[in-house]
Parts: C-alpha cells; sequence; structure tokens
C-alpha cells in the first residue's frame, strides 16, 4: 500500500533550484533508498516531506490526502518522523529528555518523567543496551549520538520513518543492530525512507530505491523485481552508465622514510601511536568509527597543543603542538568536516584559497591580482565547479566545497598531505575526481599522504599500507594482498 | 555577470537602505521643520553622528572577530583618558604628545585585560567589558570623588576636534582619514583577511595556522586604543572631563554597527555601513528633537523606529 | 551559530571541572563572613529583614534575566521595565481611592505581559540578536514612562505600603504586622517568584526554556516552538520584574521613569555570577539569588569597611570578573 507519494515536487533556495520535478513513493512495511549526489536534491525532498521546507509546487499525498507541513512537529502529529543528518539533539539534556523532547506526556500539567525513562529504556533496550540514560547528550560520543537520535525518532510511532545519513557516525556492530531494528519496523507495518552514501548499505537493507540527479528522480529501482547492480546505480547517480570504476592499482614506489611518529600519546584517544610514512607512499588508517583515527589526524595537524610525541620529518625533529609548525613543514590537513573545520562558508572560494598563506610570513598587502590568477589555476586543476572565484563557497555543492579546502593548500611545498574522512558526505564524482588528482600528485612530486576514511573501500582502492587502529592504538598493518575488505574488517573487529 | 550584479546588491543591500533611510529622513526634516535641511545642519549632524560611529569601529572590529564579541567598555575608557588628560594637558600644546602617551597605554591596558581575558580564559565578552566597564567607571568615580575635574583639552585638540574649517568641521577630515584607512587595512591587507578568517570560523583559522586567540585578543587591543583616542577627540569637541561625558555612547555605538549591515555573529565589517548608522542613528534622534517632541516622545519614537528597522533587517526569520 | 559553538568547543580551554555554581556558593560564603565580621549585629532580625528589603529589586530582577539567558536572549530593557511599571502604577493610583490599586495591578499586570510579548517578538519570532533588540525596547519603555511621568512622582494607595512594610498600613490586623516584622513582604515577592519558576520548570514550558537556550536549531527540529518558549522566558522575566515594581512602589510610594536603568546589568552580572552561562542552556535560576546576594553584600562590605563608597562600582566589576574566571583559571591550573 502507498503510504505516501510526491508528485512533481518543486523547491528553489535563492537562485539556486534544488528540486526541479520530483516524485517519490514509499510503501507501507517497506524500506525506501535515495540515492543522489550532493545536491542532486535527497535531502531537501526528505526535509520537505517531513515539514522543515514547505515544496514551491507539486503536492504530497499521505495516506491518500493532500498534505502541507509547515513544520516538523505538523508532520510528526500525522505520523512522520524523521531522523536528523545534523543532530537534533540537545547537548545540555539528558538521553532521556532528548528522546521525549517535543513529545512530552503529563500528568496534568506537570511533566511525566517516569514514563519518559521508561519509554526510553524500552527502545533504547533494543538499539543500544548499555547507554546510561541519565547522561546528558554532551557527554556522549558521535556514534551515540547518532543512536539517541534514532530512538527519539521511533519513540513517536511514527507511520513513516525519514532516516537521513543514520549511519555516517555508527561502527559496524551498530549498523548491523540498527538494521535489524528496521526490518523489526518493517514488519510492524511502518514505511521508511533511507539515505546514506554507502551504496552497500542501501543495497542490503533497502526493498526498493529512488535516484536522484540534479533535482529529479532519474530512476527507481525494484530490488526484487530487477535486482541489484551497483554499476547501473553508479550510473544513474553520475548520470554516465558507461563509465567504470578505476580498475587497476597504480604502481607502487617506495623511497625513503619522511615522517616517523614514535610514541603518539593524547589523553585517552591515543595510546602510544607509532608509524613510519615512506616517500611516495598514500598510508591508510582504517578501523571501526571513534577509535582515535580522527584525534591522530588532527594531532598530526598540530591541532592539540599538549600531545606527547617524538615526530621526525625527513630526520628532522619537530613539535607538533601548534598546526602553524605543522604548516611550516609542509604538513598540511584536510579535515573531515569541511564546513566546521575547512571552511569560511560565508566567503568567497578565493578568501578561503588565499587564506592559508596569511599564517606564514607574508607581506602586509595581499596581491590580490597574482592571487587571483593562482587561484583561477587550483579551480581549473581541480574541477571546482563555481561560476567564478568570487562567489561564496556556501552556494557550492558539498564536493565542491570539499575541493576547495584541498585547493587551499596546493600552492604549498606539501610534504605530507592529511586526508581525514574527505569522501563523507560528497558525491561519486567528486570524490573521483579528488583522488584522481591526489593520486597524479603523489607520483608527480613525491608527496606522501596520510588518508583516514570511514569506507574501507576507499582504502583498498587507493592506499599502499592500511594501518588499522582499535581504541587509540594501531592494531594491524596491512600491506599487499591483505589490503581487502575481509582482513580489514576482521582486523578492525579485533577478530584477527 | 548576472549573478555578480545580484550578489553584489545583495551585499551591499543594508548600506544602500541605510542611505535612502537617512536621505529620508532628512527630507522629512526638511519639509516639516525649518531649517532642518542646511548644509549647516547636515553637517553639524555629521559632526555628532562622528564620535558614535568612532566607537562604533571599535565595536565593528571586536564583533567582526566572532566568538560573540561585544566591546561594553568603549564609551568607559573614553571617560577615564578624557579624564585623566584633561589634568595633563591644561590647555597646553606642549602636553598633547603626554596626553597622546596616555591615552595609548591606558587604551592598550584596558584593551590588553578585556582581550586577555576574554580570550584567553575564554569568557563571555559581554560579561568581561560589562565588567571593565564597571571597573572603569569606578575608578573614575573615586578619581573624582571630593575633587573638581581639572584641565583643558589643548587648543590644537580643541581646533581638530570642535572647529570647524568654513563650515566643514575639522572632525570629519579625521574620520575620513580614518576610513580610508580602515577600508585599506580591512580589504587590502593580511590582517583583515586574517581578522574576517578568524570572525567567520574560528577552527578553520586555527587549522590553518593562525593563533586565534591572540588575534581576538589584539582586536579587543585595537578596539581600547581606539577608545581612548576618541575620548581625547571627544573632550576635545567638548572642552571639560566630566563623570559620565562617553557612557552613553556604548549603546548607539552597537546599534550603529548592526544599521550599518555588519553581522553580529563576526566575519564580515564595513566601515561605511557603520558610519551611515550612526549617522542614522543621529539624524533620527535630531529630528525627533528638532520636532519639538521632549523627551518621552524622542525616546519612544525613537525605540519604535530601532525596533522596526531591525526587524526589517537584523531579522534571521528566513535562516531556517 | 550553533555549529562553530560545537566546533570550538573541541578546542576549547575551559572545560569546568569545578562547576561555577561552586565558586559562587564560595564567594558568597566569604562575604557572609566578612560582612558578619564588620557588621556586630548582622544576624539579628532587624537588619536581615532590612537587608532582604534592600537586596530585594536585585534578586527579582536577577531572577528574571537568568530565565532569559538561559533560554537564549537577553534582556537590556530590564530596567526600563522596572521604571515603566512603577509609572503606570502610580499613575493609574489615586491617593484618595482605595480600590484604584486593584485597578492599578491589574494593569500593570498586563503592561508586564505587553512588554514581555514585544520583547519576546524581537528574538524569538523576529530573530533579531537580543543585545539589540532589547536595547531597542529599554528606550520604548523609557519613553512611555517619561510620558506618564515627566518627573518622578505620582499617587500611590496606601494599603500599598503592604508590599514594603505592613505595619505601615493604618488599620492592619497586629498578627499580620507582627508576621511581616519577621518574614518582610520584599522575602514573600522572592519566594512567589521562586514558587513560579518551581512550577513552571516542572512543566514542558521549563524544559523548553533549556532546550531552546542551549540549541535553538535542534529544539525547532524537534516540533518545539522556539518562539513562544522564548517569549514565555520573556514573559516570566516580566512578572519577575512586576513584582520587584510592587516592592518598590511600596517603599516609595512613587513613579520614576529613569530609576531601574542601573539595575539591568546589575541583574545581567548576578545571574552570570551565580553560575548562569551566558550562552545559554546552562545554570539555576535559584542561583541567580546567590550572584545578586554577593553583589549585595560587596556594597555593604564597602560601606562598613569604611571605604568609599566610589569604589562600590570598581570592586562589583572586579568581583563579577573574579567569579567567572575563578572555574576557567582553576581548571588551567589543574591541567598544567
Amino acid at each position: 500500500m502507498v503510504v505516501l507519494e510526491a508528485i512533481g515536487i518543486k523547491k528553489h533556495f535563492g537562485g539556486v533550484i534544488a528540486l526541479s520535478n520530483a516524485n517519490l513513493r514509499c510503501y507501507q512495511g517497506r524500506i525506501t533508498g535515495l540515492l543522489g549526489a550532493n545536491g542532486s536534491g535527497k535531502s531537501t525532498m526528505s526535509k520537505i516531506i517531513c515539514g522543515i521546507y514547505q515544496a514551491d509546487g507539486g503536492e504530497i499525498k499521505y495516506k491518500g490526502k493532500v498534505v502541507k507541513y509547515r513544520s516538523p512537529s505538523e508532520a510528526r502529529k500525522d505520523g512522520i518522523a524523521m531522523v536528523f543528518q545534523n543532530l537534533s539533539l540537545v547537548a545540555d539534556l539528558t538521553v532521556w529528555q532528548n528522546i521525549v523532547l517535543g513529545a512530552e506526556e503529563s500528568n496534568g500539567m506537570f511533566l511525566d518523567d517516569d514514563s519518559a525513562k521508561e519509554l526510553s529504556q524500552k527502545i533504547l533496550a533494543q538499539l543500544l543496551p548499555d547507554l546510561d540514560i541519565n547522561k546528558k547528550v554532551s557527554q556522549l560520543n558521535p556514534g551515540e549520538m547518532q543512536i539517541v537520535e534514532i530512538a527519539k525518532a521511533v519513540s513517536r510511532n511514527p507511520q513513516l520513518l525519514i532516516l537521513d545519513e543514520p549511519t555516517a557516525a555508527l561502527e559496524q556492530a551498530q549498523v548491523r543492530n540498527l538494521f535489524s531494528y528496521m526490518r523489526t519496523l518493517a514488519k510492524e507495518g511502518v514505511a521508511m525512507i533511507f539515505t546514506s552514501h554507502r551504496l552497500w548499505e542501501v543495497m542490503e537493507i533497502c526493498d526498493d530505491v529512488t535516484i536522484f540527479r540534479n533535482g529529479e528522480n532519474v530512476a527507481s529501482i525494484d530490488f526484487e523485481k530487477e535486482g541489484k547492480d551497483p554499476d547501473k546505480i553508479i550510473g544513474y547517480i553520475t548520470g554516465d552508465v558507461q563509465k567504470k570504476r578505476v580498475e587497476g592499482k597504480r604502481e607502487r614506489i617506495v623511497g625513503e622514510t619522511v615522517l616517523s611518529v614514535k610514541s603518539l600519546n593524547y589523553g585517552r584517544s591515543l595510546k602510544n601511536v607509532s608509524f613510519d610514512l615512506k616517500q611516495g607512499e598514500i598510508l591508510g588508517i582504517g578501523g571501526l568509527a571513534g577509535q582515535g583515527q580522527i584525534e591522530l589526524m588532527h594531532a598530526l595537524a598540530g591541532a592539540f597543543h599538549n600531545v606527547r610525541c617524538d615526530v621526525e620529518l625527513r630526520g628532522k625533529k619537530i613539535k607538533l603542538n601548534r598546526p602553524l609548525n605543522a604548516i611550516k613543514e609542509g604538513v598540511v590537513f584536510v579535515p573531515g568536516d569541511k564546513q566546521l573545520e575547512g571552511l569560511f562558508l560565508k566567503h568567497s572560494v578565493l578568501f578561503n584559497i588565499i587564506f592559508p598563506k596569511t599564517s606564514l610570513p607574508h607581506p602586509l598587502f595581499i596581491p590580490y591580482e597574482e592571487y587571483r590568477k593562482e587561484c583561477e589555476e587550483i579551480v581549473d586543476v581541480l574541477s571546482i565547479k563555481a561560476p567564478t572565484v568570487d562567489v561564496p563557497v556556501e552556494t557550492l555543492s558539498g564536493g565542491n566545497q570539499q575541493k576547495v579546502v584541498v585547493g587551499k593548500w596546493l600552492p604549498f611545498d606539501i610534504n605530507v598531505l592529511l586526508l581525514a574522512d574527505p569522501a563523507k558526505g560528497i558525491d561519486i564524482g567528486a570524490k573521483r575526481d579528488l583522488y584522481q588528482y591526489i593520486v597524479e600528485r603523489v607520483q608527480k612530486n613525491n608527496m606522501s599522504v596520510i588518508l583516514y576514511a570511514s569506507d574501507s573501500e576507499e582504502l583498498i582502492e587507493y592506499c599502499d599500507r592500511v594501518l588499522i587502529m582499535y581504541e587509540g592504538q594501531i592494531v594491524a598493518n596491512l600491506e599487499g594482498e591483505d589490503i581487502n575488505e575481509d582482513t580489514i574488517i576482521a582486523c578492525s573487529m579485533r577478530v584477527r | 555577470m548576472n549573478l555578480g550584479i545580484s550578489s553584489f546588491l545583495e551585499s551591499y543591500k543594508k548600506v544602500i537602505v541605510a542611505f535612502i533611510l537617512i536621505v529620508l529622513l532628512f527630507a522629512l526634516g526638511g519639509l516639516i521643520v525649518p531649517n532642518f535641511l542646511t548644509v549647516e545642519q547636515v553637517l553639524f549632524t555629521l559632526k555628532l553622528a562622528s564620535f558614535t560611529a568612532l566607537f562604533a569601529l571599535c565595536q565593528m572590529i571586536v564583533i567582526a572577530a566572532g566568538g560573540g564579541g561585544l566591546d561594553l567598555s568603549v564609551g568607559y575608557a573614553a571617560t577615564l583618558t578624557a579624564v585623566l588628560t584633561a589634568s595633563v594637558m591644561d590647555g597646553q600644546n606642549a602636553n598633547l604628545g603626554a596626553a597622546i602617551l596616555i591615552a595609548l597605554a591606558l587604551g592598550s591596558a584596558i584593551g590588553l585585560a578585556n582581550g586577555a581575558l576574554a580570550s584567553f580564559l575564554n569568557l563571555p565578552p559581554l560579561v568581561v567589558t560589562m565588567a571593565m566597564a564597571n571597573i572603569l567607571q569606578g575608578i573614575v568615580n573615586a578619581y573624582t570623588a571630593g575633587r573638581n575635574i581639572t584641565g583643558r583639552p589643548s587648543p590644537i585638540l580643541a581646533i581638530v576636534a570642535a572647529k570647524s574649517t568654513g563650515s566643514f568641521p575639522n572632525i570629519l577630515f579625521i574620520l575620513l582619514a580614518i576610513t580610508i584607512l580602515v577600508m585599506i587595512v580591512l580589504n587590502k591587507t593580511k590582517w583583515g583577511t586574517i581578522l574576517f578568517g578568524v570572525g567567520s570560523n574560528e577552527t578553520t583559522a586555527y587549522l590553518s595556522g593562525i593563533n586565534v586567540k591572540v588575534v581576538r585578543c589584539f582586536a579587543f587591543v585595537v578596539s581600547g586604543i581606539l577608545a581612548s583616542l576618541t575620548g581625547l577627540l571627544l573632550i576635545g569637541n567638548m572642552g571639560i572631563a566630566f563623570k559620565d561625558m562617553a557612557s552613553n555612547y556604548v549603546m548607539p555605538s552597537i546599534a550603529a554597527v548592526v544599521v550599518g549591515g555588519v553581522s553580529m555573529s563576526g566575519g564580515d565589517g564595513n566601515f561605511i555601513g557603520v558610519i551611515l548608522g550612526a549617522v542614522f542613528l543621529q539624524a533620527l534622534t535630531n529630528l525627533l528633537i528638532a520636532f519639538g517632541l521632549g523627551d518621552a516622545g524622542k525616546w519612544l519614537v525613537f525605540g519604535i523606529v530601532l525596533y522596526a528597522l531591525l526587524s526589517f533587517y537584523a531579522s534571521n526569520r528566513r535562516s531556517r | 551559530m550553533n555549529k562553530t559553538n560545537q566546533g570550538s568547543s573541541k578546542l576549547a580551554l575551559s572545560n569546568y571541572v569545578f562547576r561555577p555554581e561552586f565558586s559562587s556558593l564560595l564567594i558568597l560564603i566569604v562575604m557572609f563572613a566578612i560582612t558578619a565580621i564588620l557588621q556586630e549585629n548582622f544576624f539579628t532580625i532587624k537588619s536581615i529583614v532590612r537587608n532582604i528589603n534592600a537586596f530585594a529589586p536585585l534578586i527579582l530582577l536577577s531572577m528574571g534575566a537568568a530565565v532569559v539567558i538561559i533560554s537564549g536572549g537577553i534582556d537590556l530593557s530590564a530596567g526600563a521595565a522596572l521604571s515603566l511599571f512603577t509609572c503606570v502604577l502610580t499613575t493609574v493610583m489615586k491617593k484618595s481611592d482605595p480600590i484604584t490599586g486593584i485597578y492599578a495591578l491589574l494593569i500593570t499586570f498586563a503592561v508586564a505581559i505587553l512588554v514581555g510579548v514585544v520583547n519576546g517578538i524581537g528574538i524569538g519570532y523576529l530573530r533579531i540578536p537580543p543585545v539589540i533588540v532589547t536595547f531597542a525596547t529599554s528606550y520604548i519603555w523609557l519613553g512611555i514612562g517619561l510620558f506618564l511621568r515627566p518627573t518622578p512622582g505620582g499617587e500611590s494607595v496606601a494599603w500599598f505600603r503592604i508590599f514594603y512594610n505592613p505595619g505601615m498600613v493604618e488599620g492592619i490586623s497586629p498578627h499580620i504586622e507582627q508576621f511581616g516584622r519577621v518574614i518582610p513582604p520584599a522575602l514573600i515577592l522572592i519566594l512567589i517568584a521562586c514558587f513560579i519558576w518551581f512550577i513552571v520548570s516542572k512543566t514542558k514550558t521549563g524544559r523548553y526554556i533549556y532546550a531552546v537556550g542551549s540549541n535553538n536549531d535542534s529544539a525547532y527540529a524537534s516540533g518545539i516552538n522556539t518562539a513562544k518558549v522564548q517569549m514565555q522566558a520573556c514573559i516570566i522575566n516580566s512578572i519577575f520584574i512586576f513584582l520587584a515594581a510592587l516592592f518598590f512602589v511600596g517603599q516609595n510610594q512613587s513613579g520614576d521613569a529613569r530609576m531601574g536603568d542601573p539595575l539591568t546589568l546589575r541583574a545581567i552580572a548576578s545571574a552570570i555570577v551565580g553560575g548562569v552561562a551566558l550562552s545559554g542552556g546552562k545554570g539555576s535560576v535559584y542561583f541567580a539569588l546567590v550572584g545578586a546576594l554577593i553583589l549585595n553584600l560587596v556594597n555593604k562590605i564597602i560601606f562598613f569597611a569604611n571605604i568609599s563608597t566610589a569604589y562600590q562600582t570598581l570592586v562589583s566589576g572586579l568581583i563579577v570578573i573574579i567569579a567567572i574566571a575563578a572555574p576557567v583559571a582553576y581548571t588551567l591550573y589543574s591541567k598544567e
């Protein structure tokens, strides 16, 4: 039975068209996947359905009736709940207060806290039984927050549940828990919309998939009837059915040791991390989410002032207590959360690209003409899609924003490029462009790369060597044939 | 190209609106009140507004550095400077150098204290500078308790701040020079780039190798110095120093920044807009006085107009 | 805005191990000790009653300020609103006609709600930065206040003294008079404010005030009408200010359009000293009371230590800085 039908939805933000003519159908007890590159409109579609945005055109039929929600609370009253990608949790309230937030039960005029705690306990028992519901959300890790977010949406007994990138912050085990819970919900008749950048997840959990491109739905595939063909799906997403994934790895050229890290310690998140990085090497960092990988990247970038370690760059001791020290030595960092840590969203592409130069000795006056040319070259080299270099980066799509973050370091003499999950939340085309450029540059000027990727596919495809982290330590060093899905997952979960 | 023009209009929209509003105010004044729209009257309004504009410049720099920056101590720093330098100058040009040195030292000390607390200890700037305002007012009170504030500004200072060349107030030359300097520093040098970068995303700036805390602290120091120097100009204009001479500039200076179209969340700044904001507030006040509304009507209309103006373009309604 | 806050918190130095409430309590105890030493009869009922009367307006305003700050706002119009309420009360009341006191109460209460609504519209619905919008409204309250009372004065019914000292009301029963000598009306007004907040904190509104102040966008996404919640916070603040106005008119029997101005920033400072975080969502409304006590005791100490009162503002400025810097400095010190 069709629960929701969206027909010809249109939506624009200022001059940018997010949805031009989008259709979507969801069925009772089925999980519908939404796929599409960043900026393809799938997130906008979800937000229109649950009332965060209002459509400019088209209509939404929910259980056969035309509806027009003006706020999430209106949609929720009708049984539509959404799990947010940008978390909707309040840090200063506890887990159970957050789960019932906005839907509190009252005893007369006062809040009924006992039933709220009971309900929270009941839902979390299936998703994350060990969590203390009296903890404040500010004390949770990202994976736990995401699960509380899901519990919050489920607590409303929705008939339609929208899950927007729920797995991005989760560990593999948590993803399995979530999937089995989703199947239980589906059996109870809940319709679900599931979006993820990880193709295999969509193929595993969804019953059918709708693919968005440039604000339109370009294809719908019923997995039962039409089977699961990743290449066909990728083709729909990129709009280029012919292009296959890049096969065959580059030749590995190992030089001498560039960076040698010995006994790096940082609080409780990094314990005695030691490794060497060779000239011209792409070193992968893998493992379950939240095992210290992101902290390791930050520590190497000099972001923690009280980190303890012995680090040598080409035999010379360097201190990593300030980002500037790292940058001076050509150790540059592309952070995972580009909007929070890598960009000045309100400012232009040009501003973003010339900014790091100001931290090094630099003449007082900025030679704008020269830098503009340089910036235009960078835009060209990375094929950043921007009308001019003067547009604010917030108007660019996620993939192009990530390219700007990489681009700002290109004028530097890079010894080590630190990449923290650069492909997170960007579309497949941009991801391919980015990695292609990095591999080329590694081959051309012998720069070395440390790449943390939450998606093991990227590690397998691009890395010469992969270190697996677990609870702040390096637990495995994989080379050659060992770099494969099975071994990586086995080491990550400490099976091997 | 179309996009270029519209985004240009977008970013200067508030400045243009502020300008149109000022023109409307003067036109309205000219229609209703005789002698309101004369060259002298306009120049006089500009002269009064220039002090608010200078305090608003302090405010703008601190706000641009982000982190909820605000400087409620500017008026009090100016008052303290004026009170102290009045007796030092004692009406002699020879003592002007010493007075300027005192202003610089005092301003940087106040700014450094604000900046150290707000930036290095990460305390909310609103509270820090409010407490600093109390402390400075306390020092002024203690200094002036049981004694008369003596001393006059040096004649040069009086010429610069109070006198006019023909009918053109000299202070406007100062304002013009500062405007040009500020525009150059903010838009052409790396200092401006760093300031706006730190204000719009401190984490990005930090990871790009900038010492965010030092930059924020420096913004407060600049604000303190500018406030003290403005205090010097103020005594030059008024001829005497008194206990509450500059405290009434604090809130209007913030209002001028907002009316001038500068975002309170940091990361941008446009001094021309801020000057227009200051002129608007001054013109509005003058107009209300000229209408003969009396105190009650003046403040009531001032508040309502400001509220209406804010709801028109300081509102974030559409950001969701 | 929330985004950058989250990002910066990772790098921020101040990881409050030592909760700000503790340091404020500590300071309060020290203050009490010093005052008790300096003032011989500090712990007599008469002296306590006098102190409560002197402290009441700031305490009430600081609790209101705390509610607004926790909800993510700030109110720079509190002092002007207090003045306005005294002007409305003394304009409506006619000395000769006791019933006008009731009218005055009702009308001023309505004005208080309206004041909260106007601030709430600006902060919540129009989403104008609170600092600047309440600055604008403070001029509106001042303007109306001056319109009603161009100079301080006005009339008050005699029984309004019940809000200050029941003993001064003619023909009051001796029991009430006796009671008022021990439990002054000012204390009852403060307890009423505490009770109002106690009730509110048990309802959705109380929970939502914290949620909205902690993270406005998240609260909105959770289906909370954030604008309404911020407006409710402003209205609660306004009611607390209204209670302070009753005390003032009870005490002075007159209204003044500018009397409240010095209290605005002091009320905010009290809330902050009491451990309410300016960023919103954190702190306790009751602890604002502690902050207000601290700031009041500072002035007493200066008075009794024979220091010139000219130093009062200076010292209270220093106290504010010490109170907010102490926990952070302690954290830094213990880390090194």
